[in-house]
C-alpha cells in the first residue's frame, strides 16, 4: 500500500530522518512511537507531500506522492489543528471537506451520525466556531474529518493527545473498527504507549530519524516498547 | 520589577514574529513618520502667518486655543484608528509573582512610548515660540506648554481606554463617531461653543498660571479609569474569546453555484467572520466616498489631472479587490497544508478568488457611477479601471502571491497591521497603483487621452478574455511553491 525507499530528510545537513526502506500492507494499522525529535511528524508530512525529502521518495498505491497529486483521492489526513478552519461551525467544516471528498449531503449525515457517541454531544449542533472548541474537541473534528470519503489510507499525528480518557478508548475503538470494516491502512502516532500498543497491528520505534524497532503486534508488545522507552538510570538504581 | 517588565517588553517586541517586520516595511513605516512629522513642523511653522491672514486683527493666541479642541477630537478619531493597544501578553506574568496593579500600571506606562503623543511636538514648539512667546513672558508659555502636553496625556488616555471598551463592542466606535459629530453640531451651530470654551480655558491659564493645576486632575482620573478596567480584565477567561453564541449565517445557497460557490462561501464566511478582513472590507466601502475628494475641482484649476482619474478608478473600483488580493493566498495561510492535503486543484482556488474579486469590482464599478454627475467621463473612466483592475491587476496580484511569505493573523483589525506584510506587498502595491497611471500617459502620448483609457480598458479585456488560460497557468506555478508557501507560513 505505502511503499517508503531511501528517504532521507536532513536541515542543513543535519539528517533528522533516514528511512531506507519501509512497506506498510494494506489493512494494516501502523503505530509510530519515539521522543520528541524522532522525526515522527516529519515522515508523516512527507508522506502528504507537505514537506519534500532530501533524497528518497514515497510510493502511495503506486502513485509517487511527490510528483502525482492523485493519491490525495484516498487519503485522509488530520496533522495537527491547523488542519481545520476555525472560522467554521463543525458542520460547516465537514461539508466543506465533504464537497471536497464528493460526499453528497445525505452520505455526509449518516456518517456523522456513526459518530455521535464519539462527538458526545459537544460538537454538532453548537453555535460555535471551532477556533473556539477546546483542544479536545477540536481534534474530533479533525479525526473525523479526516475518515470522510472513505479513505484507503488514513494518516493521524498524535490523535489521542488532548483527549479525555472515555474518548481516548472510543477512538481506540473507533480506529480498529473503521480498519476491519474498510480496509484501511492507518498511521498513527501517539506518546502514550498504551494507546498506541492496543490500537496498532504494527509498531515502530523511531530514534533520532532512524528505524530502531519494528515488531508485529503480540501479548508483550506494550511491556517491550514500555521498556525501551524506560531510562536506563533507573535500572542502574537498584 | 517595572525594569524586569520593561526588559521583557523589549524582547517581546524585538523577538517576536508579528513584529519581525520586513526591512521594506520599516522603511515605509519610517517615510510615513517622517512625512507626518515635517508637515507638522512646516503647519507649526506657518500657523502665525495663516491665522493671520484668516483673522487679521484679532489675538492669534486666543484663536489657536480656540482650534485646539478641534484638534483633539480628531486626533481622538485617528488614534482610535491606528494607535495599537499595549498589548504585552500578561498571560504568563499572572501566575508570577507580581501584582495585578503593577502589571496594569507597566501596560499604561509603556503605551505612552507612541508615535502619536511626539506628533504634536513637532506644531507646538514652534506655536510656542513663534506666536505665544511673542505676546507672553517665558513662564506663561511654559505653563501653557505644559498644560498642552497634559491634555494630549489626557486625550492618550482617554483613547487607549475608548479602545479597551471597544475592544469588547465593535460598534463602539460608530457610536464615538455619531456622538462626535453631535458634539460638533452643537458646537457649529452656536448651541454651546465648547472650542470656544476650551480656548478660553487656555487663554485663561495664560494670564493666571496657576490654573493649570487643575489639568493635572484630568489624567489622573483617566488613569485611575484605565486602572480599574484592567484590574476587572485581568483574568484568563477575560483574554480569550467570548463565550457567547454565533450567529451563524447560512452561505448553502452558495451551493448551487457548485465547486466555485463552496468555495466563495469559504471566502465569504472567511470575510465576515474575521476581524481583519472584516475590517478592510469596511474600509473599502468607506473609500466609496472617497470620490468626494479627489473628484472635486482644485482651486484656481479647472479641470483635474488624469492621473486623478486613474486613481480613483483603482482606489474606488478596486480597492477591494487590490487590498484582498495583496494578501492572496496568505488569507487562507492558517489551514493551508489541510488544502494542500484535498483533493482540490489549485485551479478552483484561484477561479472561485477571481469569481469573488470579479462580483466585487463589478458592484463597486455600479456603486460609483453617481459620480459622473460630477464628472460625465467617469462612466468610461471607471470602466477602464474596471477591466484593466480584473484583466492585469488580479495576474499581478496572483504572481506575486506565489511569494507571498507570512502567515496572516485573522483576528486583528487590519488598520496600522503590519503583521504579515512583507517587501511583496510593498512591491506589489506599485505596479498595482503606478502600473496603470504610467502606462496612461503612454497610451495618451500615441492616442491622445480617450485613446489612452480605451488602452487601458482594452488590456484588461484581453486580461479577461485570457483569464482561463492564466488562472491554468498560475495554478501550475502555485502547485510548485506549493512547499515553499507551507514552509513561509509555518516559519512566520
Amino acid at each position: 500500500m505505502l511503499q517508503i525507499q531511501n528517504l532521507i530528510k536532513a536541515y542543513n545537513k543535519e539528517i533528522v530522518l533516514n528511512i531506507p526502506e519501509l512497506t506498510i500492507e494494506k489493512g494494516e494499522i501502523f503505530g509510530l512511537v519515539g521522543n520528541n525529535g524522532a522525526g515522527k511528524t516529519t515522515l508523516f508530512n512527507i508522506v502528504l507531500d507537505l514537506i519534500t525529502a532530501s533524497k528518497g521518495q514515497v510510493i502511495s498505491k503506486g502513485i509517487i506522492v511527490r510528483e502525482s497529486e492523485d493519491w490525495k483521492d484516498f487519503t485522509g489526513s488530520f496533522i495537527d489543528e491547523t488542519f481545520l478552519i476555525g472560522y467554521l461551525t463543525a458542520e460547516e467544516y465537514f461539508g466543506f471537506i465533504a464537497g471536497l471528498r464528493r460526499m453528497s449531503k445525505t452520505e455526509t449525515s449518516i456518517f456523522l451520525e456513526t459518530y455521535t457517541d464519539f462527538f458526545n454531544g459537544e460538537i454538532l449542533g453548537k453555535k460555535k466556531f471551532i477556533r473556539d472548541f477546546s483542544k479536545g474537541n477540536q481534534k474530533k473534528v479533525g479525526i473525523v474529518a479526516a475518515l470522510m470519503g472513505k479513505p484507503e489510507i488514513v494518516v493521524l499525528d498524535e490523535p489521542f493527545a488532548n483527549l479525555d480518557p472515555s474518548s481516548q478508548y472510543k477512538l481506540r475503538k473507533l480506529i480498529k473498527n473503521f480498519a476491519v470494516q474498510n480496509g484501511t491502512t492507518f498511521l498513527i502516532s501517539d506518546h502514550t504507549l498504551e494507546n498506541i500498543a492496543d490500537v496498532s497491528t504494527r509498531l515502530i520505534i523511531l530514534e533520532k530519524g532512524k528505524i530502531v524497532r519494528d515488531v508485529p503486534k503480540t501479548e508483550t508488545t506494550l511491556q517491550d516498547v514500555e521498556a525501551f522507552f524506560k531510562p536506563v538510570v533507573e535500572a542502574e538504581m537498584f | 520589577m517595572n525594569q524586569n517588565l520593561f526588559s521583557l517588553a523589549w524582547r517581546e517586541t524585538v523577538r517576536s514574529a508579528y513584529w519581525g517586520k520586513s526591512l521594506a516595511t520599516n522603511i515605509a513605516l519610517g517615510i510615513l513618520a517622517l512625512y507626518f512629522s515635517v508637515n507638522f513642523l512646516i503647519l507649526g511653522l506657518y500657523v502665525p502667518k495663516i491665522l493671520n491672514e484668516s483673522f487679521p486683527n484679532a489675538d492669534l493666541v486666543s484663536k489657536f486655543n480656540s482650534i485646539v479642541l478641534a484638534y483633539f477630537a480628531i486626533d481622538l478619531i485617528i488614534r482610535q484608528l491606528m494607535q495599537k493597544l499595549p498589548t504585552v501578553s500578561f498571560k504568563p506574568l499572572l501566575l508570577q509573582n507580581i501584582r495585578r496593579r503593577t502589571i496594569a500600571n507597566y501596560l499604561l506606562t509603556r503605551s505612552v512610548l507612541n508615535f502619536f503623543n511626539v506628533l504634536p511636538f513637532f506644531l507646538l514648539v514652534p506655536v510656542a515660540i513663534n506666536l505665544v512667546s511673542e505676546t507672553h513672558t517665558g513662564t506663561a508659555t511654559a505653563v501653557w506648554f505644559l498644560s498642552l502636553l497634559i491634555l494630549i496625556f489626557s486625550n492618550h488616555l482617554l483613547a487607549i481606554y475608548l479602545k479597551w471598551r471597544f475592544n469588547e463592542a465593535e460598534y463602539g466606535f460608530i457610536i464615538l463617531l455619531v456622538a462626535l459629530a453631535g458634539l460638533f453640531a452643537i458646537n457649529h451651530f452656536g448651541i454651546i461653543d465648547f472650542s470656544g470654551g476650551m480656548g478660553k480655558l487656555l487663554d485663561l491659564i495664560l494670564l493666571y498660571p496657576a490654573i493649570s493645576i487643575a489639568l493635572l486632575l484630568l489624567p489622573v482620573l483617566l488613569y485611575f479609569l484605565n486602572v480599574r478596567f484592567l484590574l476587572s480584565r485581568m483574568f484568563i477567561n477575560m483574554l480569550s474569546a467570548k463565550q457567547k453564541e454565533e450567529k451563524i449565517r447560512d452561505y448553502s445557497w452558495l451551493d448551487r453555484l457548485g465547486e466555485n460557490g463552496r468555495f466563495i462561501a469559504l471566502e465569504l464566511k472567511l470575510i465576515w467572520r474575521n476581524k481583519r478582513p472584516r475590517s478592510l472590507a469596511m474600509l473599502s466601502v468607506l473609500f466609496l466616498s472617497y470620490g468626494l475628494l479627489i473628484y472635486r475641482p482644485q482651486h484656481g484649476q479647472q479641470e483635474i489631472p488624469d492621473f486623478l482619474f486613474i486613481l480613483g478608478g483603482i482606489l474606488l473600483v478596486g480597492m477591494f479587490s487590490v487590498s484582498y488580493g495583496q494578501f492572496f493566498p496568505a488569507w487562507h495561510s492558517n489551514y493551508f497544508s489541510m488544502l494542500m492535503c484535498q483533493r482540490l486543484t489549485m485551479k478552483q482556488f484561484l477561479r472561485s478568488f477571481y469569481m469573488l474579486v470579479t462580483v466585487i469590482s463589478v458592484s463597486c464599478y455600479f456603486l460609483t457611477l453617481p459620480y459622473a454627475l460630477l464628472y460625465p467621463k467617469i462612466i468610461y473612466t471607471h470602466l477602464a479601471m474596471l477591466l484593466y483592475n480584473l484583466g492585469v491587476n488580479i495576474p499581478i496580484m496572483f504572481w506575486s502571491g506565489m511569494y507571498s511569505k507570512k502567515r496572516l493573523d485573522l483576528s486583528q483589525s487590519s488598520a496600522m497591521n503590519y503583521q504579515g506584510v512583507s517587501a511583496t506587498q510593498w512591491l506589489g502595491a506599485l505596479p498595482l497603483m503606478l502600473g496603470p497611471i504610467s502606462l496612461f500617459y503612454l497610451f495618451k502620448l500615441a492616442f491622445g487621452t480617450i485613446g489612452g483609457y480605451a488602452a487601458l480598458g482594452t488590456l484588461g479585456l484581453i486580461g479577461i478574455l485570457f483569464h482561463s488560460l492564466i488562472i491554468d497557468f498560475f495554478s501550475k506555478q502555485y502547485r510548485k511553491q506549493k512547499h515553499q508557501l507551507i514552509r513561509n507560513y509555518k516559519n512566520s
